[in-house]
């Protein structure tokens, strides 16, 4: 039988060295690449000077291209990166279901749903681009709550009964979202996908500040749950005659890891793969104890997601690969390979 | 001590215990042995506070077990389970440690005196060597008695088994039963456990409750239920009682269905 023993406080160190980092690497390459070539030394310098040491040699138009585009898309890319894998961990603990991602319970098919009504928008009701994220928003929250109200109210149902609703309601408001596009012009269709495939290309400081309170509390808390969920591994009744009150966890969990979902996907759309990857390359490199999974989690995820979005902005410069295909074309072989090695090493 | 009164417990149209009431002293193990089906798991999981009652209430020290909150239960009571999930990954320590969460919460750490127990207890049940070992590479043996230790870890005066001698070697069994002995004997612990084999629950128990059914048949010292028309009634079967060195044994007779 293949096992993986417990890590070691010194691998734990080292994995966690790595992340941060990972994660100073990415802001570095956030700021600094782009079509616009800024060297390295002057936007450090830039950076100071706002501190009060030294003085700026940035152009204004380099200071505004580095603090006005870059930065807040190298945040956005942050928060969002950490949010999704946090969630996704969270999701896979609570749910004891390693194929769980942050989208399970109906956020992404909602928020789609709520994006695309506002794209699309026949009566020009929801013309301002700021309607976008607010329907996004409403319409995953509309999601969860159908979910929790048809799988999970019941003192009767278990987590398979709220994964059963949330495909149930996926695939309703997938449905509604597709007919929706149908009937909707070449135009609209495009604007749709493009949102669909999800893109950091809008981020401003005004996004992140939206979603800044959501993440922060929403990561706090999954975070906090580390130790239930450890408890939770050994199953609901287990796990309750321990004394956990498994329900009180549960519908806590799954409210922050939505609530959180939601807020990033309406502000960025559906990148896919972080939720899911993050926390099982971080789970094959430090074990499967959620104390530790979920931390490095959030640090690995800001990273590989603002990476991500480097390689996606700069490729096929000066348009777009969709951040989406990037995550899954960068996660999986990178997946495939850490499970390769662990493979080998235990054995 | 343990105290059921009137308890049953249904699942949709069907009784799986009818009217069982029972009371079991501190200190002292009662074992539930009864035929597939009779309700013993259902009277475990009642008791450990998992399964609730339609009727009738369970009571530790006084306290109705379905009133309190999951953590103060689980200070009043430890459950080990048929099937025990065993989470791959997790070392011996860690899993005999989720015995103190009611103690320690799970927003702390293991304090100080969470710590001095795990360890107390890993080496009352012969667990030191095993402390950093992934639970999922234990053999059966072990890992039923690291599925005790955890029990013990969480300090209760009371223990509930559900069949911990599954799957066990003849050894092994001995040994997991005469741990528990020895945590009744020296510690004052009270066990209710449901066990299959006759001879063994005869061996190491002061008293039987025979359920058929969702009901009691018969409560009584371990020896006069051994020796009982109702035992061999209630399983259907012929049954015979050999005396071997002072002890019980319960053989099975082929050939004839004994009603």
């Amino acid at each position: 039988m293949a096992w993986t023993s417990p890590p070691s406080a010194r691998r734990v160190a080292v994995v966690t060295a790595a992340t941060v980092v990972a994660v100073a690497l990415a802001v570095a390459c956030g700021l600094v690449v782009g079509p616009t070539s800024i060297p390295a030394s002057r936007i450090l310098g830039d950076a100071l000077s706002h501190l009060g040491v030294g003085h700026s040699s940035l152009t204004s138009l380099q200071s505004l291209i580095v603090w006005q585009v870059r930065a807040p898309r190298m945040v956005l890319g942050l928060l969002a990166g950490a949010m999704l894998a946090v969630a996704g961990g969270t999701y896979q603990g609570v749910f004891r279901n390693p194929l769980a991602d942050p989208y399970l319970l109906g956020v992404a098919a909602g928020a789609g749903l709520g994006a695309t009504v506002a794209i699309v928008d026949m009566s020009n009701a929801f013309a301002t681009p700021a309607w976008t994220p607010l329907l996004a928003f409403a319409g995953a929250m509309v999601a969860v709550t159908l979910t929790w109200l048809v799988g999970g109210r019941n003192l009767r149902s278990t987590p398979a009964t709220l994964v059963l609703a949330g495909v149930a309601v996926s695939a309703l408001f997938t449905s509604a979202q597709t007919f929706l596009q149908q009937q909707s012009s070449t135009q609209s269709i495009a604007r749709v996908y493009i949102w669909l495939l999800g893109s950091l290309a809008n981020a401003s400081w005004h996004s992140v500040l939206i979603v800044v309170p959501y993440v922060v509390a929403c990561t706090g808390v999954c975070v906090a749950a580390g130790r239930a969920l450890d408890v939770m591994s050994v199953g609901d009744d287990e796990a309750r005659s321990l004394g956990l009150s498994v329900r009180s966890v549960r519908l806590v969990v799954v409210v922050a890891s939505s609530l959180g979902t939601a807020a990033i996907v309406s502000v960025v759309g559906l990148i896919g793969f972080v939720g899911i990857i993050v926390p099982h390359i971080v789970r094959l490199l430090v074990g499967t104890s959620y104390r530790r999974i979920l931390p490095i989690s959030v640090v690995f995820g800001a990273a590989f997601l603002v990476l991500a979005d480097t390689v996606a902005r700069t490729v096929m410069a000066p348009s777009e690969l969709p951040l989406g295909v990037v995550t899954a074309v960068i996660g999986a072989p990178v997946f495939v390979l850490i499970l390769s090695l662990r493979r080998t090493g235990s054995s | 001590m343990i105290s059921l009164d009137g308890v049953t417990v249904t699942a949709g149209s069907s009784t799986l215990l009818r009217d069982v009431s029972l009371a079991i002293d501190a200190g002292t193990w009662c074992t539930v042995v009864g035929p597939n089906g009779a309700g013993k798991t259902t009277l475990v999981a009642a008791v450990a506070g998992l399964r609730r009652p339609a009727h009738g209430q369970v009571r530790i020290d006084g306290q109705d077990l379905h009133e309190l909150h999951e953590r103060d239960r689980a200070r009043l009571v430890a459950f080990v389970p048929q099937h025990p999930e065993v989470p791959a990954g997790m070392s011996v320590g860690e899993y005999v440690a989720l015995g103190r969460v009611a103690f320690h919460g799970v927003l702390r750490a293991p304090s100080r005196r969470d710590r001095d127990v795990v360890d107390g207890v890993l080496e009352r049940l012969e667990l030191e060597g095993f402390r950093g070992r992934d639970c999922a590479s234990l053999s059966g043996g072990e890992r039923q008695r690291m599925v005790l230790a955890r029990a013990l870890a969480q300090a209760t005066k009371v223990v509930v088994l559900d069949e911990p001698t599954t799957g066990l070697d003849v050894r092994h069994q001995m040994d997991i039963l005469e741990m528990l002995t020895k945590e009744v004997l020296e510690c004052g612990l009270t066990v209710l456990a449901t066990l299959h084999d006759l001879t063994l629950a005869g061996l190491f128990t002061d008293r039987l409750v025979l359920l058929h059914r969702g009901e009691v048949r018969l409560d009584g010292a371990a020896h006069e239920v051994i020796r009982s028309r109702e035992l061999a009634e209630c399983y259907g079967t012929t049954l015979r009682v050999v005396n071997v060195d002072g002890s019980d044994v319960v053989v099975p007779v082929r050939g004839d269905t004994g009603r």
